[in-house]
């Protein structure tokens, strides 16, 4: 028999998050270093702040090509040298791009930290991208593509960019190109769009582990002194928010004849870190409507319809502005209900949200804190996100700060301040929201128009 | 040894509750990791998939506890939590800040121990339809997504506990019945036949005693546990299986009965796998991706299982156009040149180097270290291999992996599962 009652909880104790010691580097960049004792296994993160708009219309995906080329041939190594090369030292080597801007990130254990510096120095300034090279990236690209097409998740990220974003700007094509431009692309136009923005000035350098012993600056300064500065001022397309399409308020429905599941995306335009009222409510909104099993929606969806694995909403900020997403899949026979529900919850915010719901968000997202930024990567990964967004971890902290003095009221107020933006009114369901479903269209077609939530298209992919 | 060894304390209760205890104070916060030896393995015909949908009940109320209440107050603390079930094991765990850990035990225990009190038709109905919709999302509806389960009922045979996947089938999960769930409890989920381990910061002493406060009365149960089948032979003769699917591009699974898990002949057939398809300069990556651009992408991969058999696999994503049965005969090529000759020492420093940074990596958090300790302390009954594994894998000899690779990776013991490309297909018939 348990007789013993259930225990009370110690209040935790006070946590801030790491801190930095910054070191200008002469070739204007910045290098953050973060001593996480304990973490044995180093993280070097490289952040760029290189804008997709900043892509040839024609050639778009070619950031991606090339930050997928930089290991693959040097000017002292073939691809498959310096693939050896990494593989020999234990380093681990990522590198791409997104709407923030190019990162590489490398893991080492602390042993390797100098030759691993040697090595990402002969990424960023001796890469060739050999023609061969270049060209299978542009076919594994190409392959990647039709796979995202087949996967209903991706596939409803791509139509949701498509119908949200203007035509004209490039977040409303995808990230790595399109069959079309991703076909285009050539050495030449690589190593050219390499040259131009590949370049030291504004770039961030983070290393984040057991840093005992070591002089980082000294090594790093070493490494990265033939990098060159580049252009000292880069184009400011990257803090720039982008044009929403004048009608991207409707439903799309990409056609999969026979699916046994429709997969949703919905959203509308959200802050960015900036926003007036603080940053700190946006997360607890995020959590109380989707976060967690006992979250609205999966309240209703999952725990007591059983019509969904979990569905989950989040805030995404952008560098200016930024969008609340809403994503999952559900059991195909109800789709029609579910978005009746899902639009139903993610309105809900209108009438308010608990103390209790306020209580568990802040509770959450401040306590797991400790945890959540622990290891060397974790610690890297939020440095280089910030640094990306034109801030420091400073702002990780106060933020941290700012949340647990969240209360009920100002989450309505940063609820309402997101919902007047994006122009939902609980008096026209559906209003606001752009809504893409990857599912049987002849099946739920009829039911979805008869939501009255506005106009419903149809895309067939073949 | 390797560098860094976690500090490991363990003990076990009178009730043959296992407790393991790794003390390390970086952080305030605890990982609480339960394996309970349970999983798909141990399944009855028509039954499959009810340890996972078992795991999903164990969220839905217990004596003390209402339905959801362990997911809420738990974080509502700043915890971390799931649980996941696979062939051999079941795992309960959540990283919780210091002060909650005595509400993580209590939790723990009123569901490992008075579970059934809870347990309603309703509930049952319930997860039943939210698993077949994890079934849906993670396996049906997915490109290539039933691939594996192919894989297994492909190289294990009929009968074999790991022919069949964790998620189960619809039918079963359909039959599954409140009896059933009871019946399961009361066979599988016991002190004795669970292990705990807690990672982070604590002492040994106070996890020790707080094991015992809350898991000490908890009675053990009456194991019924046959002994662990005896090793599977290699296939002899290829076995292959096609699917015509609305994929992207053909897709081939080219995989192998292995020796069971954490044993040196394991270890050097991971190693073969890794220098054949795992690494990023692996051999497959060199012939197939690089010179005859047959494939845009390879893997390699091992599964360590416990019960008379492993799974390696070599996967190839055929380049759209070229053709998928010339892809398969170069790797069997490669894989004939590799049992010939053995590897390189650069190929194995390669393997050591990055099973080294990787798996330092996995046991830079508390909540991986945990589960990393559970798995070794309930499969293999040493928690202390976590600080050896890399030690391990460095005794392998070049000879010890081109012996391995000639015994269980030999061209004609593969079991192929091929997903082909709707399109194509029609285009060739």
């Amino acid at each position: 028999m348990t007789t013993i009652a259930r225990p009370e909880v110690a209040a935790p104790e006070p946590w801030v998050f790491p801190e930095a010691t910054a070191t200008a580097l002469p070739n204007g960049a910045t290098l953050l270093t973060y001593d996480v004792p304990g973490q044995y296994v180093l993280s070097i993160r490289v952040g760029l702040p290189i804008s997709l708009a900043d892509e040839p219309r024609d050639l778009e995906g070619i950031a991606t090509v090339m930050a997928r080329t930089l290991d693959e041939g040097t000017e002292h190594h073939s691809a498959e040298e310096f693939a050896r090369l990494l593989e020999r030292k234990g380093v681990s080597f990522g590198a791409g791009i997104g709407d923030a801007g190019l990162t590489m990130d490398l893991d080492v254990v602390k042993g390797n930290l100098e030759p691993a510096l040697d090595l990402l120095r002969q990424i960023l300034t001796e890469p060739v991208f050999p023609e061969q090279e270049v060209a299978r990236q542009v076919r594994t690209r190409l392959a990647e593509i039709e796979q995202e097409r087949a996967v209903a998740a991706h596939r409803a990220v791509i139509e949701f960019v498509r119908t949200f974003y203007a035509e004209d700007e490039r977040s409303a094509r995808p990230i790595g190109g399109t069959r079309e431009t991703v076909s285009a692309i050539t050495r030449e136009a690589v190593v050219a769009f390499h040259a131009e923005h590949v370049v030291a000035s504004g770039a961030t350098v983070v290393i984040a582990g057991d840093l005992s012993d070591l002089d980082v600056p000294d090594l790093v300064g070493r490494a990265l002194a033939g990098w060159d500065a580049g252009a000292v001022e880069r184009p400011s397309a990257i803090e720039r928010a982008a044009t929403l399409a004048q009608d991207r308020c409707r439903i799309v429905v990409v056609d999969r004849p026979g699916a046994v599941q429709t997969e949703f995306v919905i959203g509308a335009p959200g802050p960015d870190r900036s926003v007036a009222g603080g940053w700190a409510p946006y997360p607890v909104i995020g959590f109380v409507v989707g976060g967690s099993p006992n979250a609205r929606i999966d309240a209703v969806l999952r725990e007591d319809k059983g019509y969904t694995y979990g569905i989950r909403s989040s805030f995404r900020p952008r560098r200016s502005g930024g969008l609340f997403l809403t994503a999952g899949s559900v059991r195909a026979d109800a789709t029609v209900e579910s978005l009746r529900l899902l639009v139903e919850l993610l309105t809900s915010g209108r009438e308010g949200f608990s103390q209790k719901e306020v209580r568990s968000g802040v509770d959450f997202i401040a306590k797991t804190a400790p945890g959540r930024y622990a290891t060397a990567d974790q610690v890297a990964d939020e440095a280089v996100i910030m640094a990306l967004d034109g801030r420091t971890t400073q702002f990780t902290t106060d933020n941290l700060h700012d949340l647990v003095t969240v209360d009920a009221a100002r989450v309505d107020a940063a609820f309402a301040r997101f919902a007047d933006g994006a122009g939902i009114d609980p008096e026209r369901p559906g209003s606001g929201w752009t809504i893409v479903l990857v599912g049987d269209a002849a099946e739920h077609m009829a039911g979805i128009q008869g939501l009255g939530f506005g106009s419903v298209t149809v895309v067939h992919d073949r | 040894m390797t560098r860094n060894a976690y500090p490991l304390a363990r003990t076990t209760l009178e009730n043959g509750l296992r407790v393991v205890v790794s003390e390390d104070h970086a952080v305030p916060n605890i990982a609480v990791n339960l394996w309970v030896g349970v999983g798909s393995r141990h399944e009855s015909p028509g039954r499959t998939g009810l340890a996972h949908l078992f795991e999903h009940l164990m969220f839905q109320g217990s004596r003390n506890v209402a339905s959801g209440e362990h997911f809420s107050l738990l974080m509502d603390q700043g915890a971390r939590l799931n649980a996941t079930t696979w062939f051999d094991r079941t795992n309960y765990f959540e990283t919780v800040p210091t002060g909650a850990l005595e509400l993580a035990l209590w939790l723990e225990a009123d569901r490992h121990g008075h579970l059934l009190d809870a347990v309603t038709q309703q509930n049952l109905d319930n997860q039943r339809d939210v698993v077949k919709e994890e079934k849906r999302q993670r396996y049906d509806n997915q490109p290539y997504g039933t691939a594996l389960i192919d894989v297994y009922a492909t190289a294990f045979p009929e009968g074999h506990p790991y022919h069949h996947p964790t998620i189960g089938s619809m039918e079963d999960l359909d039959a599954a019945t409140l009896e059933d769930v009871h019946a399961f409890f009361r066979a599988h989920y016991g002190p004795n036949n669970t292990v705990l381990t807690l990672a982070g910061d604590l002492t040994p002493e106070h996890g020790f005693a707080m094991a015992e406060r809350y898991f000490g009365d908890l009675p053990p149960i009456e194991l019924h546990q046959r002994p662990l089948l005896p090793q599977l032979p290699p296939l002899h003769g290829a076995v292959r299986l096609d699917r015509v699917k609305d994929v992207p591009n053909d897709r081939v699974y080219v995989t192998f009965r292995l020796p069971v898990d954490a044993t040196p002949e394991y270890h050097a057939c991971a190693i073969a796998v890794d220098v054949l398809g795992g690494l990023a300069s692996s051999r497959l990556m060199r012939r197939l991706v690089r010179r005859d651009e047959t494939a845009t992408s390879v893997g390699g991969w091992t599964m360590g299982l416990v019960d008379g058999v492993g799974l390696g696999a070599l996967t190839i994503d055929v380049t759209p156009g070229a053709d998928a049965e010339a892809a398969e005969a170069a790797l069997c090529e490669e894989l004939a040149r590799f049992i010939e000759e053995g590897p390189d020492a650069a190929e194995m420093e390669s393997v050591v180097a990055d099973t080294e940074r990787a798996w330092l990596s996995s046991l830079a958090s508390l909540d991986e270290r945990a589960d990393h300790i559970s798995q070794y302390t309930l499969l293999h009954d040493d928690p202390d291999y976590i600080n050896h594994f890399v030690d391990h894998v460095r005794a392998v000899t070049p000879d010890d992996v081109r012996a391995a690779a000639a015994r269980w990776l030999q061209p004609e013991s593969r079991a192929v599962v091929r997903f082909l490309a709707q399109s194509d297909a029609e285009a060739a018939a």
